[in-house]
């Protein structure tokens, strides 16, 4: 599989999104031209990021073609705790989720071909170091990557459909905190690469007419495990300082795994063409974000830390072998609405919006993933540069609501292994794509 | 062309905006914080690790309290800081390390200490005569309030520093009422009570006497009555649960796992004296009683016997021919170690105590625990019977006169049974490790006094209306472990 191993090459580049554009962790940049008409594309059939949004669609996709996005992704979070101490903003982080599709199939067949790799998933945060919430998180990175072999037929010249085995090619984890020792603070880093995983993504697009399509798709849920992933210390106390006996034979770990679901997503979508000019979309997109209900960590390995190796003092990290983080998400509904106006032959331009629904219940957010419901704003447009080659470029612009949560409701739900207090979050992801058809 | 992208650009610009979320506002409600004065013993002085120090004293709960006043019209907040020269003031305990089992070996700090005089028993400490809002005084009774004297150098020496020797006689009621009359308070906090039955427990029952209920109540609202004078709002504390705290429940779980390891049966012996340390004329004062170690409580709380902090160097000793405590006993007593085993002084005194040394510590009748060094079942409820009349007079009173209750009883036995979490980082009432309390196994660190503050300031907030937030607990330290 070169097109794994290109990705991997680059991956240090372009792996990754950040604080999500849609709810939870998840990342709805699947082609530039979705993007910049609110992120719709269920019910439309506009280019070969079909295979993202609705893989039935591909088969009407007329021409084949090649087509390559990034996104640059600034987030901005603001966040103000219960106690009487002043803002903290995020560090500053720009992360660049990226698309990739190509399609391939004879002109006038039935049926088409495609290939497809995308960031569905990712965050990247990273909190002032000495913030009140180091000893819940000080900086999370998640990464996944998945590529998509598609194929899609049309059965007959309204109705088509198609699937696609999605393949988690890529994917990471690197989540740290500090951890409070009475020598002073700790630090711990898990890192881990998931293992590769297969699922689905399949649809059904129905064209009834030149003025109206309507189209389904559902893509499946990859568990994203980590087996053997590292865990390494700082600050413990120097071996043979007065403390480190006492203190260190609590983090003997050198292992862990854990499992990240990687939820499944529903869409139905409905694309309407008043006119030659002008294409509008609305899809509602259900994500089935309840598949996350703990955050489980298994840790193993022994440094001896301990002095000699026995069962009892193998993988510990703060005297425990397992550690659970109670998440217990639910499913988040996203409604979006976006449009785009031929201007003349060269020129398109789009404009949508959408409304995101918190996947995290009140007394459950946490700094890994500081969700909220969202409005969305999107901007874009694509300049064909000649018949086969043309750029898209888009603007996106996310602003979360001001979330709170109290001491009182972390105590009620069990959950004070985060912090109380109030997030702020607002994501620009300006992107670029360019297009070749033929 | 450049038209339409023009927005598209100031929105790029916009992307270094960090959105921004308003201060909540602090607002003093139906209470006026402008001049705000602290009545109370050692844990509103800042007391910490047995002693009172610099550091303690700028973490003390009013000074955080008032720290945060300040931010909706609380005005100066003067407390009797020793200076930076003398920092370590009355001097305190310090971990200077671990035994190779893990116990902690503890140090006495003796540099920059702020003693001007007075006896190695009985220093007296650099004296601050200014005007002072924090008038917490390490060791004062309820019972203490009224005693002649009790500034003067024979008294306490920490009522002794802060107040002037012409007016030595000046009693403790008459300095708060002195203070009332010109600091004006508006606000005030009152916590005193703990020491009314503290060092009958800490004394494992064996020395000091509890307070008189009837004298509690009447003191207390005879306090009270000075403090709301003038008109002041205020909070009356209630007097948490001795017995949860680490100073009783350290010992006696881990002499139990000690024992439990070096495969001890827990049906062995274990005989302790109950009552005063002496034995008397009048029967039961001086009972020797003969159980087991099952009856000593362990971690799991099985067991009714509670060994205090004080008992930590002799527990190893259990089982052996040793009179240790007795010659540390004998040398706090007269000021020096008997010169040998058969010095006739110390001999006499043996006998007196009716102790054979000679015999299994612990484990026989002749060598028994020392009384001191045990809270039993009948000691404790004694305490307990105390404490609730103690938290019924100052519950009522503060009630009659319509003021805020911080019930640290029930708080204290909240996060003695489930920790009290700040940001995601836990603290427990366990000993060293717990972060709450100090190496004295009875006071708070700065990180406990933070917590403290932060539960009065939630109470005042419910009680007057007022909006203040707590401060950052972890930014207190607990005990800090040698690197």
């Amino acid at each position: 599989m070169t097109v794994k191993k290109l990705l991997l090459a680059g991956g240090a580049l372009l792996v990754s999104a950040s604080a999500a554009s849609a709810s939870g962790f998840q990342v709805n940049l699947g082609g530039q031209k979705n993007i910049g008409m609110g992120g719709v594309g269920v019910g439309l059939s506009l280019d070969q990021a079909a295979m993202f949004y609705n893989p039935g669609a591909l088969a009407m996709v007329r021409e084949n073609g090649v087509q390559v996005g990034f996104n640059a992704a600034l987030a901005r979070v603001s966040f103000r705790s219960d106690n009487s101490t002043p803002q903290r903003n995020l560090e500053k982080q720009v992360v660049f989720p990226f698309n990739f599709y190509a399609s391939f199939g004879p002109k006038d067949a039935k049926y088409k071909f495609g290939i497809a790799a995308y960031t569905p998933y990712g965050s990247t945060l990273k909190y002032a170091s000495d913030w009140e919430g180091r000893y819940a998180l000080t900086e999370i990175t998640l990464q996944a990557i998945y590529v998509q072999p598609t194929a899609s037929y049309a059965i007959t010249p309204t109705l088509s459909v198609g699937a696609g085995l999605t393949i988690l090619a890529y994917g990471s984890v690197n989540l740290q905190k500090d951890i409070p020792l009475p020598t002073g603070t700790g630090h711990i880093t898990l890192d881990g690469k998931t293992k590769t995983q297969f699922g689905y993504n399949a649809g059904i697009f129905f064209k009834p007419s030149e003025k109206l399509s309507v189209g389904v798709s559902y893509r499946s849920k990859i568990d994203a495990t980590v087996d053997n992933g590292s865990v390494t210390y700082s600050g413990l106390p120097a071996a043979g300082s007065a403390s480190a006996a006492l203190i260190n034979r609590s983090f003997t770990a050198t292992n862990f795994t854990a499992t990240l679901p990687l939820p499944a997503v529903a869409n139905i979508g409905v694309g309407v063409t008043p006119n030659e000019k002008l294409t509008i979309g609305l899809d509602a997109s259900l994500t089935f974000w309840s598949a996350y209900r703990t955050l489980d960590f298994g840790f193993s390995g022994n440094n001896g830390n301990a002095g000699t190796a026995t069962d009892a003092n193998t993988g510990l990290v703060g005297g425990s072998s397992l550690s659970s983080s109670k998440r217990y998400y639910q499913d988040a509904l996203a409604f979006r609405l976006g449009g785009q106006y031929k201007v003349d032959d060269k020129l398109t331009v789009r404009a949508g919006a959408s409304y995101d629904f918190t996947a995290v219940k009140d007394g459950y957010v946490g700094p890994e993933t500081p969700d909220a419901d969202r409005v969305i704003l999107t901007a874009g447009l694509s300049y064909q540069v000649t018949e086969h080659f043309g750029v898209d470029a888009s603007f996106l612009f996310e602003d979360f609501l001001k979330r709170t949560q109290t001491q009182a409701q972390l105590l009620d739900n069990g959950t004070t292994d985060r912090l109380a207090g109030t997030y702020k979050t607002q994501v620009y992801v300006p992107g670029i794509g360019l297009h070749y058809k033929f | 062309m450049i038209k339409r992208t023009a927005p598209a650009l100031a929105l790029l610009g916009l992307a270094g905006c960090q959105p921004d979320i308003e201060a909540p506002s602090t607002s003093a409600g139906s209470a006026d914080f402008s001049s705000y004065i602290a009545v109370g013993n050692s844990l509103t002085a800042g007391y910490s690790d047995g002693g009172l120090y610099r550091e303690g004293q700028l973490s003390s709960y009013p000074s955080i309290l008032a720290s945060q006043f300040a931010k909706a019209g609380g005005g100066n907040f003067v407390q009797p800081l020793f200076t930076e020269a003398q920092s370590n003031g009355s001097g305190y305990l310090r971990l200077a390390g671990f035994t190779a089992t893990g116990s902690p070996i503890t140090a006495n700090v003796t540099t920059n200490l702020a003693v001007r005089g007075g006896t190695a028993a009985a220093p007296l400490y650099t004296q601050f005569l200014d005007p002072v809002n924090n008038l917490g005084v390490p060791g004062i009774r309820m019972s203490d309030i009224q005693t002649v004297g009790y500034g003067s150098t024979l008294g306490n020496p920490y009522f002794e520093r802060i107040t002037p020797a012409a007016a030595a006689g000046q009693t403790y009621l008459q300095r708060v009422q002195a203070t009332v009359a010109s600091l004006k308070p508006t606000f005030f906090t009152e916590w005193l009570g703990n020491n009314d039955v503290l060092g009958y427990a800490t004394a494992g029952g064996g020395a000091n006497s509890i307070t008189r209920t009837d004298t509690f109540t009447l003191k207390t609202n005879r306090i009270l009555n000075v403090l709301v004078s003038g008109g002041a709002k205020g909070v009356v504390s209630t007097i948490p649960d001795v017995t949860g705290i680490p100073f009783f429940t350290t010992v006696g779980p881990s002499f139990r796992a000690t024992l439990a390891a070096a495969n001890v049966p827990s049906a062995a012996p274990f005989v302790y004296t109950t009552g005063i340390l002496a034995p008397s004329a009048t029967p039961g004062t001086n009972a020797r009683v003969s159980t087991t170690l099952a009856s000593i409580r362990d971690a799991s709380g099985n067991g009714n016997l509670l060994l205090t902090l004080t008992a930590s160097p002799y527990a190893g000793l259990y089982g052996r021919p040793t009179g240790k405590y007795w010659r540390d006993f004998y040398k706090q007593a007269t000021g020096a170690y008997p010169t040998s085993s058969s010095d006739p002084v110390y001999n006499g005194f043996l006998r007196g105590m009716a102790v054979d040394t000679t015999q299994a510590f612990g484990q026989s009748t002749g060598n028994p625990f020392p009384s001191t060094l045990v809270l039993d079942g009948t000691e404790q409820t004694t305490v307990a019977t105390a404490t609730t009349a103690f938290n019924a007079a100052l519950v009522a009173a503060a009630n009659a006169r319509n003021l805020a209750v911080f019930d640290a009883y029930a708080f204290f036995r909240t996060i003695a049974a489930g920790g009290y979490v700040v940001n995601a980082a836990n603290n427990t009432t366990g000993y060293l490790s717990g972060y709450i309390f100090s190496l004295d196994g009875v006071h708070p660190t700065p990180r406990g006094y933070a917590i403290i503050a932060n539960e009065m300031l939630k109470v005042i907030n419910a009680k007057y209306g007022s909006s203040f937030q707590g401060v950052n607990a972890n930014n207190y330290r607990g005990v800090v472990f040698p690197q």
